[in-house]
């Protein structure tokens, strides 16, 4: 495999650039990154950060509303821009002699979106949108529950999105205060990666970038949430077409040294991930849970979920209760595997099996550039660009030791939030 | 069919949603380009088609045999996927167990499920691990036994998510649309994966009687990466070589579709949904038809391009009615529907439909403008070395040109084709299928007293 370095450079008003050249296709992807998310969001302004994320596709004086749309695909290319805890990103993924209007793009709305008061107002009813399909989900309620749970002071308790009233309520002027507060060259990271000659391209970037101003410092939210004090529990009853189990434990973020031996246990229980914490292909099967749980017949389907968060967050076991039988026992099947690896530990071979299921989750993940620039601004914003050449290592300094450790640090009933989602049937 | 069900939110909110993407999968990396592909038909009649890209260290798999949902009958609706679902569940010399220990330890992944016309086959692996690939995929199609304790595990996930559907929004609104759209013989008035009754009714030996229908003749198979192409094709011919079963005609005529006549609508309600789903559809083209390209601009224009098209301009932009809205055109081996979908609050639905019904009128008018019309075109050409950026996007492109014989220059030939494309042809083409007056509508959401059937 090419050794892809990823290269960083900050302009003089602040701006972090990491740019990594690729030149297996003649294609380029730009992301830009705020150091923003539902992480920063106050009580009564929860969803403000994805709010704002879709003001930002609503036009500035220059590119009035709509023609963005049309100037990338007109170039063809591909864009998005997600919201999360900790993060709000944008990107451009294009032709690679089409770069300068991802650039052009991007330093635009850094500074001059136009939050035009009837924009907002027919984004109100497409977000409300957004909400109630995701309601439509049994999986939603039983997260929202969970998480909401499981944090007590800390904004990871609300979800990205932000609560109905919340958006019923926001104003033109609130969502305005955020963008100005959040996006600013010096809380932004521009990433690139794809067919260019970095030299040229920094010239390209100083084009567009150089003349923004920095911006005053920007609030960091101070918010931690206590170390529990006993198990949580909250139960979901609403019409749905199984009975599910979600249960969470608070467990580090992904700056504590502990970090790896967590990101391995989750592979023991559910399958290994790519360095985005996705999964480019299945590796569930021959894992702990869906053995002891799929295989028994007691779930129909089963698995972990961990991810890289920039507080301490949860590390989740999730599981789809077969018809006959109940949340209580597979509630018990789930504890019981996390109980083993507490009591046993794991073996040689599962860890051998894990770091080449990461090398090669690497690779499929590397094949496209938009995945590239993904994991570099991902880990950019958590920690730094550099733990995507390091994680691999850290991941395979983990001795079986550690994982037990880490099972019994903070797997414990102390630490959890158990939710069950029960259907009610059809009686409403 | 192998799905994780549990959907949550794993790297936040989306500011639009995703799109299928328009050209296989996603997005030319191999030096030469597709037409440096080896394309070769085993001594059994295999198709195979192998391409070498040295840019990552991996290798995309993806083939078709050429039977479907299409040859089941109604009472045994689900039974190509079923089967094709069941191939690595078991075969003479590995049980499912050293499948999925023997492929996951590698971080390889191989699948196969079915749709109407093919049913399919796909893997992914680090290129060192191709040989054991290689050799699974072949014991999968050759000779699976279908062992009875694992035909009823896959039964009972199957039902599960079967279960599942039952209570999701858009998969009640495309059964009930294509109920509506083709008459009960039709193969397309049911949904691939069958449905409750028909997947419990099916047995161990309608799936060995439905795999006896598997012949090389009628398979390709298309594999892109750091690979050696002629080792590639002698590896295959050496593993599939012996895999020659008797002929069997499995030929399918469908049945003629009666024409829409007026509205046909189904409403359905769901306890605990807070937000309907409508579907509109009606009938479309094949892949292979003279009018293809002039729908698919078409239908870019209408319900795709920039942020799905004039429908999104008008039902999310304009009116903030709904977070997705967009039109597909499903062209394959038959005829499949065009359809235009939208997520809206209940109270809004007569609404997005007369705004859909208003765009689809006004572009059969007007057609589009000069600038939709280049833009489009600039789109599809421009956005073609996205497409064929990946291993998996370069697999799923030589396996469409191999099943409609569209040819490896293909890739070349298509600027031409989509640069000819008059805007007349685009508004006939619109004028002839984009009917307002005869269209299926299906919607379903919470309670409410407009329940108009049972589909």
């Amino acid at each position: 495999m090419t050794a892809h370095l990823t290269r960083s450079h900050t302009l003089p008003n602040n701006l972090l650039v990491l740019t990594r050249e690729v030149h297996s296709a003649p294609v380029v992807t730009c992301w830009i990154w705020y150091r923003v998310g539902s992480r920063n969001e106050i009580s009564g302004r929860t969803g403000v950060s994805h709010w704002v994320e879709h003001m930002l596709f609503k036009g500035t004086p220059e590119m009035p509303a709509g023609m963005l749309d049309r100037l990338v695909a007109r170039n063809g290319g591909i864009f998005n821009g997600f919201t999360s805890t900790d993060f709000t990103a944008y990107y451009e993924t294009l032709p690679a002699d089409r770069l300068d209007l991802a650039l052009h793009i991007e330093a635009d709305r850094m500074m001059n979106a136009n939050f035009a008061p009837e924009e907002v107002e027919r984004e109100r009813t497409v977000i409300l949108a957004e909400l109630e399909e995701h309601a439509n989900e049994p999986w939603t309620w039983l997260d929202d529950a969970v998480r909401a749970a499981a944090f007590t002071a800390h904004p990871y308790h609300h979800p990205v999105i932000g609560y109905e009233a919340d958006l019923r309520a926001m104003t033109r002027d609130d969502l305005y205060a955020h963008y100005q507060t959040y996006y600013m060259p010096n809380n932004a990271v521009l990433v690139l990666v794809g067919d260019f000659q970095t030299g040229d391209l920094l010239r390209r970037i100083e084009h567009f970038f150089a003349d923004l101003p920095a911006g005053p410092p920007v609030p960091r939210p101070h918010a931690a949430e206590p170390e529990p004090q006993g198990e949580r529990r909250v139960t979901i009853r609403r019409p749905g077409p199984a009975a599910y189990l979600q249960m969470g434990f608070l467990v580090p973020d992904c700056r504590n040294p502990d970090f790896a031996a967590v990101a391995v246990l989750d592979a023991v229980l559910g399958g290994a991930r790519s360095l985005t914490f996705g999964k480019e292909v299945q590796t569930n099967r021959s894992a702990r849970l869906y053995q002891a749980l799929v295989e028994t017949e007691l779930a129909s389907s089963t698995g972990s979920y961990f991810h890289p968060s920039y507080d301490p967050s949860l590390f989740e076991l999730y599981a789809t209760v077969n018809v006959d039988h109940q949340a209580d026992e597979v509630e018990a099947a789930l504890l019981r595997e996390v109980e083993k690896i507490q009591q046993d530990g794991v073996s040689d071979l599962e860890l051998t099996r894990i770091i080449k299921q990461v090398r090669a989750q690497i690779a499929y993940g590397s094949e496209r550039v938009t995945r590239q620039a993904m994991m570099i601004g991902m880990w950019e914003m958590l920690d730094h660009f550099g733990r995507t050449e390091t994680l691999l290592e850290e991941l395979m300094a983990v001795r079986k030791e550690d994982v037990q450790r880490v099972a019994q640090t903070y797997l414990t009933t102390r630490r959890s939030t158990i939710g069950h989602f029960i259907p009610t049937g059809n009686e409403e | 069919m192998m799905r994780d069900t549990r959907k949550v939110n794993t790297y936040g909110f989306m500011a639009y949603p995703a799109l299928p993407p328009l050209f296989g999968t996603n997005s030319p990396g191999p030096v030469g380009g597709l037409s440096s592909t080896t394309r070769q038909t085993l001594s059994n009649g295999m198709v195979v088609l192998v391409l070498n890209n040295p840019s990552s260290p991996t290798v995309s798999l993806c083939g078709a045999v050429g039977v479907g949902a299409i040859h089941e009958t109604a009472d045994r609706s689900g039974l190509a996927d079923f089967t094709a679902s069941a191939l690595i569940r078991g075969t003479r010399s590995r049980t499912y167990q050293q499948m999925i220990t023997e492929t996951e330890a590698r971080g390889c992944s191989i699948g196969a499920d079915a749709g109407n016309h093919l049913s399919g086959f796909y893997g992914k692996a680090l290129s060192e691990d191709l040989p054991l690939m290689l050799e699974i995929l072949a014991d999968m199609l050759v000779h699976p036994t279908f062992p009875e304790p694992e035909m009823e595990k896959l039964r009972n996930q199957m039902l599960i998510d079967l279960r599942e559907y039952e209570e999701d929004t858009g998969m009640r609104t495309t059964r009930a649309l294509r109920s509506l759209l083709y008459p009960p013989d039709h193969p397309y008035s049911r949904l691939s994966f069958g449905t409750i009754e028909t997947i419990q009714n099916i047995s161990r030996d309608d799936m060995i009687a439905f795999h006896q229908h598997y012949h090389p003749a009628a398979t390709s198979i298309a594999i892109v990466g750091d690979v050696q192409p002629e080792a590639v094709v002698e590896t295959l011919e050496r593993i599939f070589g012996d895999w020659n079963p008797p002929e069997t005609s499995l030929t399918r005529t469908l049945p003629d579709v009666p024409p829409l006549s007026g509205v046909q609508r189904c409403n359905m309600t769901i306890p605990g949904k807070v937000q309907s789903d409508m579907v509109m559809g009606v009938h479309g083209i094949t892949r292979t038809d003279p009018d293809y390209y002039a729908f698919l601009l078409g239908n870019l224009i209408l319900g795709q391009l920039g942020l799905f098209g004039r429908l999104g301009e008008s039902v999310r932009e304009k009116q903030g009615l709904a977070y997705h809205v967009s039109s597909s055109l499903q062209a394959g081996l038959g005829a499949g529907p065009w359809v235009a979908t939208a997520g809206v609050n209940p109270a809004s639905v007569e609404q997005a439909i007369q705004a859909i019904l208003h765009e689809i009128e006004r572009f059969k008018r007007e057609g589009p403008t000069s600038e939709e019309l280049s833009d489009a075109r600039a789109y599809l050409t421009g956005s073609m070395v996205l497409v064929l950026e990946s291993n998996a996007g370069l697999v799923s492109t030589l396996l469409d040109l191999e099943i409609y014989g569209l040819g490896l220059d293909f890739i070349e030939r298509f600027p031409d084709i989509i640069n000819r494309v008059s805007r007349e042809e685009i508004i006939a083409v619109a004028r002839t299928y984009l009917s307002t007056e005869d269209y299926v509508v299906a919607v379903a959401g919470p309670p409410s007293s407009s329940a108009t059937c049972a589909a």
